[in-house]
């Protein structure tokens, strides 16, 4: 193998990792505030997974349901969450939200209006109130498109096509990152005073997920967990309920909860509208793991379509109505033969969203290590065992802003510590070793088996048997890992696969271990085995690093939510299903 | 079936010139393009390369000329190209761009005129303390300009494009009909200088090679023409 090129230098005051809504929000308060900062990214800039989210975002604005208030927010959100949700983000976000969105507004994003010319807002799953702001069924490109503009009238700086291997992080304080450039190959060094990682969740370890394959896969945990940071909650793995099924390069791919929002009715092969029987009173639009579990007990019962699915169907709604709300769904299924205004679409659950992730302090962005911060779906806590649909892209631009903030407000404080060279030499010789490797397994067959076996054993439904099954496998595929066939360039995908490999394997044990340790069913976490909520179980489960890739488990107690959210918790809001008829 | 896939390839560290290469491409009729050119990618040429990312019509990147026209590799199925065995599609890059590599077109210069036209909002009256208001009426004047992912299929099909490389074409200029539209907006005079001038609206003959070309129907030719119509008023 050829010796790699040399080494690119890049100093820069903050490093982003990640080029998504996190990571874009985060940028900007930083350049609004004059700080000298850079974005990564592993795809052309402006297409960041951000730009899947189809339903809308959250904010108590109360355009059509005055009633709504923050605290209302709050209170759905540790509902949802199970009540084991971190109490300063959940407030945080949902006081918040409002000013957020209404900062959008003036950026020029284009949400779509009530006749009295406000922000509209439709119902989603699980929330008393109609909070979710949408651009059509297209939110966020529409988010993704205004924060791209916006930072380019401010001139922030970013790299496209940027894949990260590993944090520096010295004497307990990170001083940059190394990775490579995907497009010549060059490894590169960056040397800042704060990093900040926004790249993500690690859906794309399942083997049915709404993620692209290659991306979500579990990288921004794994690069936090190898530079000493907790990750927390990583047994909570949100299932969505509607997934595609065919054609089969699109699996897994969104059906929009706004199907359900708009008033699409579920049907399983016999033709029953079996939600009646699991959720009478919220129906559809019950939790998400409700209706991913309902679906999931419908198929092994027997009453699902031959793909193993169940059908929704909105074709009750008038034709207009549906171009006007679902353009994309409509032309999504359009291209495979499907016209939702007359049939209905075959759906069955998929990996989604995780909630769990790297430890931060909420009210600066910090993780344990000094000058190392995470924004958005990497990180734990606002979610608690499950999400609330909506709450994804707020959390991106409320934490983005408090981030940017705190990191400006303190960045001229921290005396800049060089990066370490001799780190970097390490880590770059490790990616040489990785591209020269000459083994056994390739990185897709074991990022293939990984994928099953999370489905299989942690999926939906889980049990010790599966569990310990599954870790079981999991150190196999560790073993595997030492004997990898690589033999590729970093401008290969084999060679980021090989990367991707390496984080996927550490993320996904952490997810198995903390499932194994929950014995109860909480939110997202169902155990066959344990199949109720245990009260004692109120807290979280954190999966600690020991170094060399090793991790002990331990328990975190849960702060209870302050007195306003405790009460608005009391008072029982919930959406009336019916209010939709 | 099987299709004779021919792309235009050009390594600027080997080649003097681009030239066409041949592949015999297994395929099915619901198949995309893209997944024509992955199967080359993946399992007969590893060092073939194309921008493409979330394989759904949504990011963009996959724009490219096809059997001559421009189009997004995913959103066109191989059933709407040929119908026999063994037919021919011809792959090559967005014409009137530099090419970096095989199917890689050089954006930079298209991003340029995209940030020529200020594509924001501008208004720099203070924002009031809920969010400005907007009847859906005056939301559906810019709605269907809203939908442009800035794939770069209209701008490279339009032959003032071609013939003038500094003209601001087509994507650029329904990104200053978006804004300049939108009842929010307070920045039409600076964004009109940019696009009523030498190299902004009145290249545009009305050729609808864009909106032959745009993979979200948008009739940009209509929206360009009520451009010109304000900026007529206007001046």
């Amino acid at each position: 193998m050829a010796t790699s090129p040399p080494i690119e230098t890049v100093t820069t005051d903050v490093l982003i990792i990640g080029a998504g809504a996190a990571g874009l929000r985060t940028s900007i308060e930083l350049a609004e505030k004059g700080i000298d900062c850079l974005v990564l990214g592993k795809r052309d800039h402006g297409d960041a997974h951000t730009i899947w989210a189809a339903g809308g975002i959250n904010a108590s604005l109360g355009s059509l349901d005055p009633e709504d208030r923050w605290e209302i927010h709050a209170a759905d959100t540790f509902n949802e969450g199970h009540l084991v949700n971190d109490a300063t983000a959940v407030e945080l976000l949902c006081q918040r939200a409002p000013e957020r969105i209404r900062e959008l507004d003036a950026w020029g994003i284009d949400f779509n209006r009530t006749d009295d010319g406000t922000i509209n807002q439709r119902y989603f799953g699980a929330q008393s109130f109609r909070r979710t702001c949408f651009v059509g069924d297209r939110t966020g490109k529409a988010l993704m498109e205004t924060l791209v503009q916006k930072a380019m009238t401010l001139n922030v700086p970013y790299r496209q096509n940027l894949y990260i291997t590993d944090l520096v992080v010295d004497d307990g304080r990170a001083t940059g990152a190394v990775g490579f450039d995907m497009e010549t190959g060059r490894p590169v060094a960056f040397d800042a005073d704060a990093v900040v990682i926004a790249a993500g969740g690690h859906t794309s370890l399942f083997r049915r997920s709404s993620s692209r394959p290659d991306e979500n896969t579990g990288d921004a945990q794994a690069l936090a967990f190898r530079a000493g940071v907790s990750l927390r909650d990583m047994e909570f793995v949100q299932f969505h309920p509607t997934g595609k099924v065919h054609p089969e390069e699109e699996a897994g791919h969104l059906v929009t909860e706004a199907v359900r929002g708009e008033g699409g009715r579920l049907y399983n092969a016999e033709g029953e509208r079996f939600m009646e029987r699991y959720s009478p009173n919220q129906m559809e639009l019950d939790a998400r793991d409700v209706v991913a579990r309902a679906i999931e007990q419908e198929v092994r019962e027997g009453r699902g379509t031959e793909n193993d699915a169940v059908l929704l169907d909105i074709s009750h709604r008038d034709d207009a109505y549906i171009h006007e709300r679902l353009p994309r769904m409509v032309e999504e299924f359009a291209e495979q033969g499907v016209d939702i205004t007359k049939e209905p679409m075959e759906v069955a659950p998929t990996a989604h969203y995780a909630m769990g992730g790297i430890e931060v302090n909420f009210e600066t962005g910090q993780t344990a290590v000094d000058g190392l911060y995470a924004v958005g779906e990497c990180t734990t806590g606002v979610h608690g065992a499950n999400r609330l649909g909506g709450n994804s892209l707020v959390e991106t631009i409320v934490f983005g802003q408090i981030t940017g903030q705190h990191i400006a407000e303190t960045l001229s404080t921290r005396p800049h510590t060089p990066l370490s060279e001799a780190q970097v030499r390490e880590y770059v010789a490790a990616q040489d070793h990785l591209a020269a490797s000459e083994g056994t397994h390739t990185p897709e067959e074991i990022m293939t088996h990984l994928r099953n076996l999370m489905w299989d054993h942690a999926g939906i439904l889980r049990n010790e048997d599966s569990l310990l099954t599954g870790l079981h496998q999991l150190q196999q595929l560790q073993e595997a890992a030492r004997d990898l066939d690589v033999q590729a360039d970093r401008t290969t995908l084999r060679y980021e696969n090989a990367q991707n490999v390496r984080s996927m394997l550490i993320t996904a044990e952490t997810i198995l271990r903390g499932a194994l340790e929950r014995t109860e069913s909480r939110g997202a976490h169902a155990r066959t085995d344990y199949p109720d909520k245990d009260p004692a179980w109120k807290q979280n489960i954190r999966c600690v690093p020991t170094g060399n890739g090793g991790m002990d488990v331990a328990i975190h107690a849960v702060d209870a939510p302050s007195a306003p959210v405790q009460r608005a918790i009391d008072e029982e809001h919930e959406l009336d299903y019916h209010h939709l008829e | 079936m099987t299709l004779n896939v021919e792309i235009k390839r050009y390594n600027p560290e080997k080649d003097d010139a681009p030239h066409w290469e041949s592949y015999e491409v297994p395929a099915d009729p619901l198949d995309s393009a893209l997944a024509l050119l992955l199967h080359v990618k993946w399992h007969i040429d590893g060092t073939l390369s194309l921008r493409k990312s979330c394989a759904h019509g949504v990011c963009g990147s996959d724009a490219m000329q096809i059997n001559g026209e421009n189009k997004l590799a995913c959103s066109v199925l191989v059933q709407d190209l040929v119908d026999n065995d063994g037919a021919t599609v011809k792959f090559a890059p967005l014409p009137a761009a530099p090419v970096i590599k095989d199917l890689v077109i050089d954006q930079s210069r298209f991003f340029e005129k995209y940030r020529e036209v200020k594509p924001w909002l501008i208004n720099d009256n203070p924002a009031p303390e809920k969010e400005r208001k907007q009847s859906p009426a005056e939301h559906e004047i810019i709605e269907e300009a809203t939908k442009c992912i800035m794939c770069g299929a209209c701008t490279h099909a339009c032959p003032s494009t071609w013939a003038s490389p500094d003209y601001l074409g087509p994507a650029a200029m329904l990104k200053a009909y978006r804004y300049t539209f939108d009842t929010r907006d307070d920045g039409e005079g600076e964004r009109l200088d940019t696009v009523d001038s030498e190299n902004g609206l009145w290249k545009c003959y009305t050729i609808f090679n864009c909106n032959e070309a745009c993979p979200k129907d948008i009739d940009i030719t209509r929206w360009l023409s009520a451009l010109k119509r304000r900026s007529a008023v206007t001046a």
